[in-house]
């Protein structure tokens, strides 16, 4: 009987071979693909056919509190530090961009467009809340085109939004300052943390450079427009884990834009916003180069109690790093501790993250963080806070 | 059992197999051809299905719910609300089209995105994949393709393609090029172009529109958000479980599937009958062989698993060769498969065959299962015989001769069970095949004693004829009954086989070209191209609406509108029409209410196609329930139309009504009437000026139409004649096989014809005689087999796979055929027996043995 049985596996395991072969062949091979990010999808360095920052300019307001399409990019900035009731401190950081993809002058290809959804314009947000009391930075992201009422900047009514995070007047049509940048800032990311504030500038918009004509490098147009309101009164309730803080502090906003920011040599900046416990505010950046010296054009700007600008020599400023952290996610390297002096003023405190992790891993890597400051003006101990931001720092 | 004796066996069994290699060939030949046909049927069926799987996956993405119109588009303002203040993250408008891409004979899927939006649903549309922003969504014509059909086209980024959409030429940049992640998404993606969506929605005419919002739920809170997010949705707008939407479509060829794989199984019907008649032959022909083992001391187990391991042998081999050849079929038979669901049901485009295992397991199975159950009769009945028997040559023919009464009753009775399946009342489909295979069996089982008779008749005829020898070899065919009437009811199922499917599709074509006569009442029809040849899903611009209304010579228009609805029985086909008296009375009504033409006009009352009652169990009086664009409405089913249009079904509005209901106004087709005196085709020449500038559109005279519609269904039973075509092939193998076989068997008989005289010449005479007698009589027999099988599957299968009534119609020229197929195969098996035996020298062959 063995025979029979042989003959039986002999058979069956001839088709099945015959049968396995063909589907080997006819098989599907995986292949990997190409991902590109949002940063490079939104590039194409060429800044032909855009408008130029390209030296002081008379600033209309309200106008100039919205968007100027023509330049590149342009953001409307928030951060601030925010305290609950019981003192539990929180960073935050809320910032809309705009990003233009074709210059004004291309024209859509002789095609007449009836379509709400065409443009060239793309709105990306950011989002983040550092939990001090628990060292936990916690971030969201969100694109969208500017068009079809998903996202858009406008000034009458003023409102900056990109969906459901919006930054929107307090008083609608009220164009007088203080209450033409008193905005409702609302926010909720997708893991269900939110803010939901009320800013109101304590201090008259500051003209950053050269009355607000900001060079970033030497080549012609290397520049930006920049307007800072350096102190607003910030209160609302910060949502997060479920728990609600009614919150209040002082925030930080930077209306910024241009078509082209740094110089080919350029490879980042770290930018200090900091506001004062005797009422001073200070803004200061430097733009390093790529072979690790600082570039000529950084900035610094401080403002005293009223709001007045007080000149300083930027190159007599001196910034050390005391500290670094590196990133566990990117392995990049920042600083995390300055010792910074402007004898001109007689100012010398030193700069500390609050936390150390506060780097933002979206479509474009980078750090943003809360900070606190510690140290003496003209003899008097001085505190404060405010905001870092660190670029450039990608492990080669 | 020792190896060695059973080694001898086989060698016994291998010798007689290598000596008749004809018989052998030929009957893996008949196993090849069933296997093939099967597995190349279901290889086309399950490509086409897992070709829609994948477009389906690939457009489809992540996607768990779906919003979408009752009836078309829904308003991109929707979008805001869910997206915004729903707070949807996972939310993308999606707008679907078709085009057509010159230089490439095929239609696209136009897929109008926001790239933005699309990286939790799909891969190669999200901005991940590396669109190019500033180019896609400047609101120009630019679209991405893929790789392999911008190396078909020989395109680059930045080139220009000429599309068609809607009937209207556009021009389409090319501004990258889609990257599939695997080749299985690549073949799905081949035939998709990606536009933005604001380039989708100047194309298709649905600026603030969208097809439908894709959406990605969690699974943990679904009841409440679906809850939220349908509170917040408007009249005229719902949301669906993607899947239910897909399930939709792919039950649409579900009956056409199974039709074809139930065709696919009456070829391995006829191969199995091959397989018994040849397993059968090489029994009877070794009854000495088998008798002198037996008294040589093999046992009856031996003798049994002997005759099932050559059935094993010749299986494999056969099985083989069928999967081997079933897969050449298929790149053949696929084409057409999809060319019919694309005029019938959607677009699909199949790239490569699916090689799944089931298809392979299958055709493992049948091939193998119908041959070893083929010969176990054959294998049983050698076993079984009485040692003494076995060694008598006539012992078998005077067996069947004295069992003619029993096995006829046995037949009849069979025949019998077979009609009473028909009867279990909703018995389905497969109950209809049952009783088809039983009336074959039936029928075959009553062949031998027909046989009798007809040889009766047919002896005085050909004596006259051909005098003795044809005497002779009418009186042989009945001497070998045993072996003749296996080989007669082989060639009679597999002729008969191609009558019955023959008759049923010519009972179709009859019919709808009966109906489209009456249905087709206008003069010029006027159509936008669209992507499924029978189902106009474009709209026409409603310019040229107004131009042809007013062109000279026109005195009377009717417009049409066809749109996918949600009713109580899932996603239908509405057709709105607004027509005069006259063309309302082409419609051929199968039952209607009382004063239904005036009622149609006015209330809430739809006609029904005839399929579309009987799929859905509806019957006059019913009430259909329609989302309407006022949200659900109850429409009273007043009439039962017959429509052959479409297998699923139509459900029929007045226009007037549909007004009151929806919100659209679109016009999917016109019906002209040309004025007293104005000729048909300088109409037709006349508009076809007008619209040249403003829609391409196709303008057919009543005439032209009509053709049309045939041409269009001709291709759709392509597939039918191919398996029709294949079925005469293996019919045609399998008279060959059996009588050549049978005439070869004779050789000593006929050695001793010639040793008595018979020239070369009556020999030819004798042998081709017998065939073509044998010929004859399955061409007769295929007849009354062939008509009861078009019967079972024009009244039964059709209608419960489809609900279509039919005229049963036969013509001649398909039964000429049948008997022409049986005779010349009978005739041309003759051939080589009758050149080899006249060629042999009769002492030679006498002393073989």
């Amino acid at each position: 009987m063995m025979k029979k049985q042989i003959w039986l596996a002999v058979s069956a395991a001839f088709i099945l071979a015959i049968c396995f072969t063909l589907w080997q062949t006819l098989r599907e091979k995986y292949e990997g693909e190409a991902t590109i990010s949002i940063a490079d999808a939104m590039g194409g360095n060429s800044t032909e056919g855009y408008l130029r920052a390209s030296g002081p300019r008379k600033f209309q307001f309200p106008e100039d509190h919205g968007p100027h399409p023509g330049f590149r990019t342009e953001w409307w900035y928030y951060t601030g530090n925010l305290f609950a009731d019981d003192g539990r401190q929180f960073g935050y950081q809320f910032t809309i961009f705009r990003n233009q993809l074709t210059p004004s002058t291309m024209k859509n290809q002789g095609v007449g467009t009836t379509s709400s959804w065409s443009s060239n314009q793309i709105y990306l947000a950011h989002f983040a809340i550092s939990d001090v009391e628990n060292m936990r930075h916690i971030f969201d992201e969100r694109y969208s085109r500017g068009a079809a009422g998903l996202a858009c900047a406008q000034v009458q009514p003023y409102k900056i939004w990109l969906e459901d995070w919006t930054i929107e007047n307090l008083e609608e049509n009220n164009t007088e300052f203080p209450n033409a940048l008193s905005v409702h800032i609302k926010a909720e990311m997708e893991g269900g943390a939110s803010i939901n504030l009320k800013t109101r500038p304590l201090k008259p918009a500051v003209f950053q450079g050269d009355h607000g004509y900001d060079e970033k490098g030497s080549d012609e147009g290397n520049a930006s427009y920049y307007i800072s309101f350096t102190r607003l009164a910030t209160e609302g309730s910060i949502t997060i884990d479920n728990q609600n803080f009614t919150v209040r502090g002082q925030s930080w906003m930077d209306h910024e834009w241009s078509t082209s920011a740094l110089g080919d040599n350029q490879k980042g900046w770290d930018w200090f916003s900091i506001q004062l416990s005797n009422g001073y505010d200070l803004m200061y950046y430097q733009l390093r180069n790529q072979d690790g010296s600082l570039s000529a054009f950084s900035t610094i700007t401080l403002v005293d109690k009223e709001g007045k600008k007080i000149p300083i020599d930027v190159n007599k400023v001196d910034l050390k790093v005391l500290e670094r952290w590196e990133s566990p996610h990117s392995g990049e390297s920042y600083p995390s501790e300055w010792l910074f002096s402007i004898p001109e003023v007689d100012i010398e405190f030193k700069v500390a993250t609050l936390i150390p992790d506060q780097e933002m891993n979206v479509s474009v890597r980078y750090y943003e963080g809360a900070v606190t400051v510690q140290g003496k003006m003209a003899e008097n101990e001085i505190s404060g806070q405010g905001f870092i931001e660190m670029t450039g720092y990608e492990v080669e | 059992m020792n190896k060695q004796h059973s080694d001898l066996l086989w060698q016994s069994s291998f010798r007689f197999l290598m000596s008749h290699p004809w018989h052998f060939v030929l009957s893996i030949l008949g196993v090849a051809l069933g296997v093939a046909v099967v597995v190349s049927i279901d290889l086309s069926n399950s490509s086409a299905q897992k070709a829609f799987e994948l477009s389906t996956e690939a457009v489809t993405g992540n996607v768990t719910h779906q919003i979408i119109g009752t009836g078309g588009g829904i308003s991109e303002g929707i979008y805001r609300e869910i997206r915004i203040k729903e707070k949807v993250r996972n939310s993308a408008p999606v707008i679907e089209g078709y085009a057509q891409v010159e230089g490439m004979n095929r239609t696209f899927q136009l897929l109008g995105v926001d790239p933005i939006a699309e990286a939790p649903f799909r891969e190669f549309t999200s901005q991940k994949a590396g669109i190019n922003l500033a180019e896609f969504m400047s609101g120009a014509n630019t679209g991405l393709i893929s790789k392999e059909v911008g190396q078909a086209l020989a395109v680059q980024t930045g080139d220009w393609v000429a599309i068609t959409v809607n009937g209207k030429k556009h021009q389409l940049k090319i501004v990258g090029f889609i990257e599939a992640r695997d080749k299985r998404s690549r073949q799905a993606l081949e035939s998709v172009m990606v536009v933005d969506i604001s380039t989708a929605q100047r194309l298709l005419d649905m600026e603030g529109e969208l097809s439908r919002i894709d959406l990605i739920l969690p699974s943990d809170s679904l009841s409440e958000k679906t809850k939220t997010i349908t509170a917040a949705l408007p009249e005229g707008t719902v949301l669906l479980r993607s899947k239910i939407r897909t399930q939709t479509v792919e039950q649409m060829t579900r009956a056409f599937e199974f039709n074809l794989q139930a065709l696919s199984m009456l070829a391995l019907l006829v191969g199995m009958f091959l397989i018994y008649n040849t397993m059968t032959f090489s029994v009877v022909q070794r009854r000495p062989v088998i008798g002198r083992l037996r008294a040589l001391g093999v046992q009856r187990s031996e003798i049994l698993v002997l005759i099932l391991k050559e059935a094993l042998l010749i299986g494999a081999l056969g099985t083989t060769a069928g999967i081997i050849g079933g897969f050449f079929l298929a790149q053949v038979l696929v084409k057409l498969v999809t060319q019919s669901i694309n005029d019938l049901y959607f677009v699909l485009n199949v790239q490569a065959l699916a090689i799944g295992f089931l298809p392979l397991f299958k055709g493992v199975a049948l091939g193998m299962g119908a041959t070893l159950l083929a010969a176990w009769w054959p294998a049983r009945e050698a076993s079984q015989q009485e040692i003494s028997t076995v060694l008598k040559r006539s012992s078998s023919e005077a067996g069947i001769t004295s069992r003619l009464g029993k096995i006829s009753i046995s037949g009849i009775l069979i025949a019998l069970v077979g009609g009473l399946i028909l009867l279990i009342p909703n018995g389905g489909i497969l109950a209809g095949y049952a009783s088809l295979l039983f009336l074959i069996v039936g029928f075959s089982l009553v062949v031998p004693v027909i046989i009798v008779g007809m040889a009766k008749l047919l002896r005085p005829v050909l004596g006259a004829i051909n005098g003795l020898i044809g005497k002779m070899a009418v009186r042989g065919v009945v001497t070998e009954l045993s072996r003749t009437s296996v080989a007669i009811a082989a060639l009679t199922v597999a002729v008969a086989a191609t009558v019955g499917v023959g008759v049923m599709v010519d009972s179709f074509r009859t019919t709808v070209v009966t109906w489209l006569e009456s249905q087709l009442q206008a003069d010029v029809y006027v159509q936008p191209p669209s992507a499924v040849s029978r189902n106009a899903d474009a709209t026409l611009d409603s310019s040229l609406i107004k131009i042809f209304e007013n062109t000279a010579g026109v005195a009377e228009m009717g417009t049409v509108r066809r749109i996918e609805v949600r009713t109580n029985n899932g996603m239908d086909n509405l057709v709105a029409v607004s027509q005069n008296k006259n063309a309302l009375q082409g419609y051929q009504l199968k039952a209607s209410t009382m004063g239904f033409w005036q009622h149609f006009g006015e209330e809430a009352v739809v006609m029904v196609s005839e399929v579309y009652a009987y799929h859905n169990e509806m019957m006059l009086g019913d009430t259909l329930f329609i989302q309407t664009d006022k949200g659900k409405q109850p429409f009273s089913i007043g009439a039962i139309n017959f429509d052959y249009a479409s297998d699923i079904g139509t459900v029929t509005m007045n226009r007037k009504v549909y007004n009151h209901f929806f919100e659209d106004r679109g016009v999917s087709g016109l019906a002209l009437y040309a004025g007293n005196g104005v000729a048909v085709d300088t109409l037709v020449h006349l508009l076809r000026e007008q619209s040249n500038d403003i829609q391409q559109v196709f303008i057919r005279s009543n005439k032209g139409l009509r053709e049309a519609s045939i041409e269009i269904f001709d291709r759709t039973f392509t597939v039918t004649t191919v398996l029709r075509m294949l079925a005469i092939l293996v019919a045609f193998m399998g008279v060959l096989s059996a009588l050549m076989a049978l005439q070869f068997e004779r050789a000593k008989e006929l050695a001793v014809l010639r040793a008595n005289g018979m020239t070369p010449a009556q020999l030819w005479n004798y042998v081709i005689t017998q065939t073509g007698v044998m010929g004859i009589m399955a061409a007769v027999l295929s007849v009354p087999l062939g008509i009861l099988m078009a019967y079972v599957l024009v009244y039964v299968i059709n209608l419960r796979s489809f609900g279509w009534t039919l005229q049963f119609m036969i013509s001649g020229e398909i039964l000429l055929q049948a008997m022409v197929l049986a005779v010349v195969a009978a005739i041309l098996a003759g051939i080589y027996p009758s050149w080899k035996m006249a060629q042999a020298n009769p002492a030679e062959a006498l002393r073989n043995e």
